[in-house]
């Protein structure tokens, strides 16, 4: 019966908010602007609450019995308390509670500048070394596809910057040439035709360039070649996946306000 | 020959703790002698329809900023925060802050701070400006910002109520807005934006994101229901070079304070290590690269 109660009100408030955008009923659309939003502020703030039970359960349980890597939940429950004695009950500032979380001087707001923000800082910078090390040991030209990848990524990681502009047109030439080159070098059987075949082509094609006033062309600019990948090829993808997604939304909720997804109240 | 290929494959199997040795050298370096690495910026056509569309707004006009980005984004959207401050401040724009993460109401507190502190401007909270406090709830957040904003929110950060907050006197749902911009760092960001406020009720909308988010957020940009767009640390530092030159050369002076000198922002000095960075990961590739080829030469 418990069950039933819990599908009948997702299916009711479903059907709800959906008549809400295709009829125009001023009560209903009210009821959808106003009161929906505020269910939703009320429901978010218990399921807050909840999440907070979750987490105490969680990391209690492992210290209780001592799970692999317990010593962790210790500093994440020590961490959780500390927070929630600065928020609720210590300020530690002459303001009032509530905007002490604000205020320079209060304990909550010395945690957050002088522990979290540099923890959060120092966590994302270390993405740039492991992005260093994951693309030297797996930017590797092992097929078309990964060739494609490796170009794109290329020019992106140097067209973004500043110093992408600096790069002349004849070296960006010299990039295509030896890129297609790695494209098609399987098609040599002599390794000797190919390596002179490259470097003829390394001095030829520069000056052919120059000679039908080509250099000004955007391929030849990176930054320009960058642009281009991110409006046209990337947003093609992106508009694709994004499509995808909207389906995928459309018939997951069709599924979750028509009852047959079970899975959202833990089935 | 061969000692020259040998020399190849072994810079391609480097251990990883050079590597990091390198891209910490290439960071650090730049970043405390910001005149050794001295490389001129050069704005794209997307950070330029930002700031032009900012440009174009009047005195007293009404911009919604809203701040989702926290401690681990900090170095690459706080900057676009503070420069996009100073040209709203320095046109005499009202400002509304709104905190869509928990750590964006921290993040436009900083932002805010920053500004007033270095006396450019002469802005009084209330009068120039309003924070609202962090609500959960994310994309209903905002679509209660665009049906009726005082149903989210009664009062302002500092327990002041909205109906004794002069600027919020006309201020009733999204439409009320001249202007929305998003800085964002993930979900909500700039595509719940589009979705649930501004594009349903026409109110332009820009953002300033991640790197990162830059792909899921151009196909938003190339329909113009995003206008233009601010991308991570290099799109920070372009904003930055065009405030910096607008607030030196803007005949309109009735809102900077001229006693006090203007200097560029921190992602300018910054574009120096990340270009570096950038160009040493391109080189460990193409070492790698090429190891990879001799290895597998040897090998067959």
């Amino acid at each position: 019966m418990k069950r039933q109660i819990a599908y009948f009100l997702v299916i009711f408030v479903g059907f709800l908010a959906l008549a809400g955008h295709f009829i125009n009923y001023a009560p209903l659309n009210d009821f959808i602007d106003n009161d929906a939003t505020q269910w939703f502020d009320i429901i978010a703030g218990f399921a807050a609450f909840l999440g907070v039970i979750n987490l105490l359960q969680l990391h209690m349980n492992k210290i209780v019995n001592k799970r692999s890597h317990w010593r962790y939940s210790l500093f994440t429950l020590l961490g959780f308390f500390l927070m929630i004695v600065f928020g609720f009950i210590y300020n530690g500032s002459p303001v009032e509670m509530g905007p002490h979380l604000k205020e320079e001087g209060s304990a909550f707001y010395w945690m957050f500048e002088n522990i979290y923000l540099p923890l959060g800082a120092s966590m994302f910078a270390l993405l740039a070394f492991f992005v260093a090390s994951a693309s030297y040991r797996a930017f590797k030209i092992r097929n078309f596809e990964a060739t494609l990848l490796l170009i794109s990524g290329i020019f992106l990681m140097i067209g973004r910057v500043p110093i992408g502009q600096l790069i002349p047109w004849w070296m960006s030439l010299e990039v295509y040439i030896c890129l297609i080159f790695s494209l098609i070098a399987y098609r040599f059987t002599n390794k000797k035709n190919l390596f002179y075949s490259l470097v003829v082509s390394m001095v030829l094609i520069p000056f052919i360039i120059m000679y039908f006033n080509l250099t000004e062309l955007n391929l030849f600019k990176i930054p320009d070649f960058q642009e281009w990948i991110m409006n046209v090829p990337a947003t093609a993808g992106s508009r694709a996946i994004m499509i995808g997604i909207a389906l995928g939304t459309i018939a997951q909720s069709y599924r979750i306000i028509t009852g047959r997804e079970k899975s959202i109240l833990g089935d | 020959m061969n000692q020259i290929k040998s020399i190849l494959i072994k810079l391609g199997q480097i251990d990883r703790r050079y590597i990091f040795l390198l891209i910490g050298l290439s960071v650090l370096i730049p970043l405390l002698k910001p005149s050794w690495v001295n490389i001129p910026i050069k704005a794209t056509d997307n950070s330029k329809i930002v700031f032009n569309e900012l440009n174009n707004l009047k005195e007293g006009d009404r911009v919604l900023l809203s701040f989702e980005y926290g401690a681990s984004t900090k170095p690459e959207i706080h900057p676009m925060s503070i420069a996009i401050l100073q040209h709203l401040f320095s046109k005499g724009i009202k400002v509304y802050t709104i905190p869509l993460w928990p750590e964006g109401l921290m993040m436009a507190n900083y932002a805010l701070d920053e500004v007033i502190e270095s006396q450019l401007f002469d802005v009084k909270e209330h009068i120039d400006y309003v924070s609202f406090p962090y609500k959960a709830g994310g994309s209903i957040v905002i679509r209660g910002i665009a049906t009726d904003i005082r149903s989210i929110y009664t009062q302002d950060i500092n327990n002041t109520l909205l109906e004794s907050i002069p600027m919020m006197e006309g201020v009733h749902n999204i439409t009320d807005f001249d202007f929305v911009v998003d800085l964002s760092a993930g979900v909500p960001g700039n595509a719940e934006w589009v979705q649930y406020a501004c594009d349903e009720y026409n109110v332009p909308l820009t953002s300033g994101c991640t790197s990162i988010m830059v792909t899921d957020a151009i196909p938003y940009v190339e329909s113009g229901q995003i206008r233009g767009i601010l991308a991570g640390m290099p799109g920070a530092a372009e904003y930055e070079q065009m405030v910096f030159e607008y607030l030196n050369n803007t005949p309109n002076r009735k809102f900077i304070n001229d006693d006090v000198s203007i200097i560029p922002g921190s992602a300018t000095s910054r574009m120096s290590a990340q270009s570096i960075a950038h160009l040493l990961m391109v080189v460990f590739i193409v070492f790698g690269n090429i190891s990879y080829y001799l290895v597998r030469r040897r090998n067959s």
